[in-house]
């Protein structure tokens, strides 16, 4: 049942904002939003869902079953899954900048506490 | 030209600053310098074109391309569309050529760089301009996604980019952890506007929403509203900005506080104003202007307590960013145009500003106020800019500061807007006191000893330091012109959204005529500038010569430094925007 999707998105959701928020240690922290990542490309993935519907794919049609059948029938929302192909790709992107910029923190400070990484303030 | 070719032509000032960035690592290995010189080329050729739209839609038109030519059938839109209407086109033109003076501005101060340094520098700064410019004129919410995190990425490179200063990792992480949080809150708030209503086009949805606004479109709004309030540091998503700034150079500040924070309140104009039509039932003026009032306020306060002149500017950039959506959310004629014409008068000034701060931490090595003094006499030129500058924030007449201010001063009074009106003369006030305190500081103090190292400017940072203080006064003596010609039409597309998503959904429509005028010599806003300069530099004065006051205190204990905090804020802001929207219809 696609309840269960929302749920664990919303589960997902939780979690990483209970890391992000409490969490000091910034691989943690990364973590935490790499979780919140997850849950919203669930959340798009279930919002693209329709009962019993196909793949949004017209070419070769299954037997008995013409393209035009297909285009008018039942079939699961690709533009929401493209979402999440394109999120996918920036959150990739994102995470490698996240990660190298720990890394130099890391080679810098020789911490990887937030509260320790907090010069400027005020 | 005829109108399809214009048209087809609007993809192109996209395409050249992204060709430039590709092509600016591969340059750099050619000649040092060709990466820079080739961006500001880019940037031209898009300024260039942009320009040749200018006329017919500044005439009142708004023009749409359809990206490989999908185009709507029966008020259906699956492909891309770029569409130029006056509030996009002056963004995009901003953008472009404000940006090409910073690559030159660049050149000159930083021309020392070596080829890796220097072709990755141009390949970012041009990434962020062509977002900005992507931003402005595309018609399409996934589109404006994209746009949103190209020119993130982008601005996490820039801020990282000058690592002599080590505050440069910590304020990239920063910046990274609620840009992020705020893409996510962009990213669910267009996937549940689209699962609501099944289009992605600002006309489409517009037709849709037009019809019946549900509670998912509101959340969707609130999410969008918030999270590109975080790109625009308006208050409480700005735990980030102000340790950008401290960290960065003088030509990134002025990029990301002069173009790059406005394109988070583009998108709220857009959004909130002409997808939503003006909120559709839900208080999202309102919203706007409390929002923007805290900003203002809130950010005019803490700039007053810096003493590090690029903080203190970036906490300005705050108030200005709050200024801005007080335009938008007055929802009047007046008001509008003077957000529009603020929005053009802030990237004017502020780069303006943080190129002189950087020219004084490149010239001297220092940054922090106390420390600095007699820099009058020392660096004229530098010294007349900011004057220039901080003049224009002040809202000084004849220079531009004073136009856009006593037009969002009119809006507010024309609606009635008392309360807000007298908030924003105190952050005025505020504001006055903390450029003129850094002016003080910095400028016009006496220094006993002599500095330990002075360079002197090259010619090409002097040519950026004086167009710009040039267009801040021609802003500011041609209010006629520009409000006529520029800003009336900008905010007639801001306030008739029906005609901008008909133009979105068929390529061409005609806006309604706008008339505003400008009363140059009111005698009630000369006044309130007399008073709130006078009271400004009263309160500067005070603030010099006394202890900090308990509450400045306070909100300075608030901004802990720690992300996890800045977070907290964010969340908890995103949680009472989506709360207000949806709550209060």
């Amino acid at each position: 049942m696609i309840l269960v999707n929302y749920l664990a998105s919303a589960a997902l959701l939780c979690t990483g904002l209970y890391v992000l928020l409490t969490r000091r240690n910034l691989i943690k922290i990364v973590m935490g939003l790499s979780l919140m990542e997850a849950s919203t490309y669930l959340f798009m993935v279930s919002l693209a869902y329709r009962a019993g519907s196909t793949a949004p794919v017209l070419a070769g049609p299954p037997a008995g079953k013409t393209a035009r059948q297909l285009a008018h029938g039942n079939v699961a929302d690709p533009v929401l899954q493209n979402f999440c192909l394109t999120a996918i790709v920036i959150g990739v992107a994102v995470t490698a900048v996240f990660l190298s910029v720990t890394v130099r923190i890391a080679q810098h400070y020789r911490t990887l506490d937030a509260d320790r990484v907090r010069a400027m303030r005020g | 030209m005829t109108g399809p070719l214009l048209a087809s032509l609007l993809p192109l000032p996209v395409a050249l600053p992204i060709a430039g960035a590709v092509a600016a690592p591969l340059l750099a290995r050619l000649h040092r310098q060709l990466a820079i010189i080739a961006g500001v080329v880019t940037l031209c050729g898009a300024a260039a074109i942009l320009l040749l739209e200018a006329p017919s839609v500044f005439g009142g038109l708004v023009r749409a391309h359809y990206l490989g030519l999908w185009t709507p059938v029966h008020g259906r839109a699956l492909g891309i569309a770029f569409a130029a209407d006056p509030f996009g086109l002056i963004f995009a033109l901003t953008a472009a050529v404000i940006g090409a003076v910073l690559l030159m501005y660049t050149l000159s101060e930083l021309g020392g760089l070596g080829p890796r340094e220097l072709g990755g520098y141009a390949c970012l700064f041009q990434l962020v301009i062509a977002a900005l410019i992507g931003a402005a004129l595309t018609a399409d919410l996934i589109n404006l996604f994209v746009w949103f995190e190209v020119a993130a990425l982008a601005s996490y490179g820039l801020t990282a980019f000058f690592l002599e200063r080590p505050i440069a990792l910590e304020a990239t992480f920063k910046i990274l952890a609620l840009t992020t949080l705020a893409s996510f809150a962009v990213f669910l708030g267009a996937g549940l506007l689209y699962a609501a209503n099944g289009a992605l086009n600002y006309g489409q949805l517009h037709d849709a929403l037009a019809r019946h606004v549900t509670t998912p479109d509101l959340i969707a709004l609130g999410l969008l509203v918030a999270g590109f309030a975080t790109k625009a540091g308006l208050v409480p998503f700005h735990g980030w900005l102000a340790d950008v700034h401290t960290a960065t150079s003088g030509p990134v500040s002025a990029l990301f506080s002069g173009l790059m924070y406005n394109f988070g309140i583009v998108a709220i104009g857009r959004l909130a104003l002409q997808v939503f039509g003006l909120g559709g039932g839900a208080p999202i003026l309102g919203l706007l202007l409390t929002v923007g009032i805290i900003s203002a306020l809130l950010g005019a306060i803490m700039a007053l307590a810096q003493d590090d002149l690029k903080r203190l500017l970036a906490y300005d950039t705050i108030s200005q960013m709050g200024i801005l959506a007080i335009g938008l959310g007055t929802g009047t004629a007046a008001g509008t145009a003077g957000a529009v014409y603020h929005l053009v008068n802030h990237a004017l000034f502020k780069s303006l500003l943080f190129l002189c701060a950087g020219a004084i931490l490149h010239r001297t090595g220092l940054t922090k106020l106390p420390e600095m003094g007699g820099l009058a006499r020392r660096m004229p030129v530098v010294a007349a800019a900011f004057v220039i500058g901080a003049a224009s924030i002040a809202g000084i007449p004849p220079l531009n500061g004073y136009v856009s201010l006593s037009l969002i001063h009119t809006g507010l009074l024309d609606g009635h807007q008392y309360l807000p009106y007298a908030l924003m003369l105190a952050a005025q006030v505020i504001t006055i006191a903390a450029l003129g305190k850094a002016a003080w500081l910095a400028f016009f103090r006496r220094r006993a000893g002599d500095y330990p190292q002075l360079e002197p400017l090259r010619p090409g940072m002097v040519a950026g330091l004086a167009g710009l203080s040039a267009c801040c006064v021609a802003f500011g003596v041609l209010p006629q012109f520009f409000l006529g010609s520029v800003m009336a039409p900008a905010a007639a597309s801001l306030l008739n959204p029906a005609r901008y998503a008909s133009g979105v959904l068929t390529g061409l429509a005609r806006l309604p005529a706008l008339h505003l005028a400008f009363d140059y010599v009111s005698p009630g806003e000369l006044l309130s500038v007399v008073a709130c300069a006078a009271a400004g530099a009263a309160a500067a004065w005070a603030y010099l010569r006394a202890r900090e006051p308990a509450p400045v205190r306070l909100l300075r204990a608030a901004h802990t430094g720690s992300v996890n905090d800045y977070a907290a804020y964010a969340v908890a802001g995103m949680l009472a925007v989506i709360a207000v929207l949806t709550l209060a219809r």
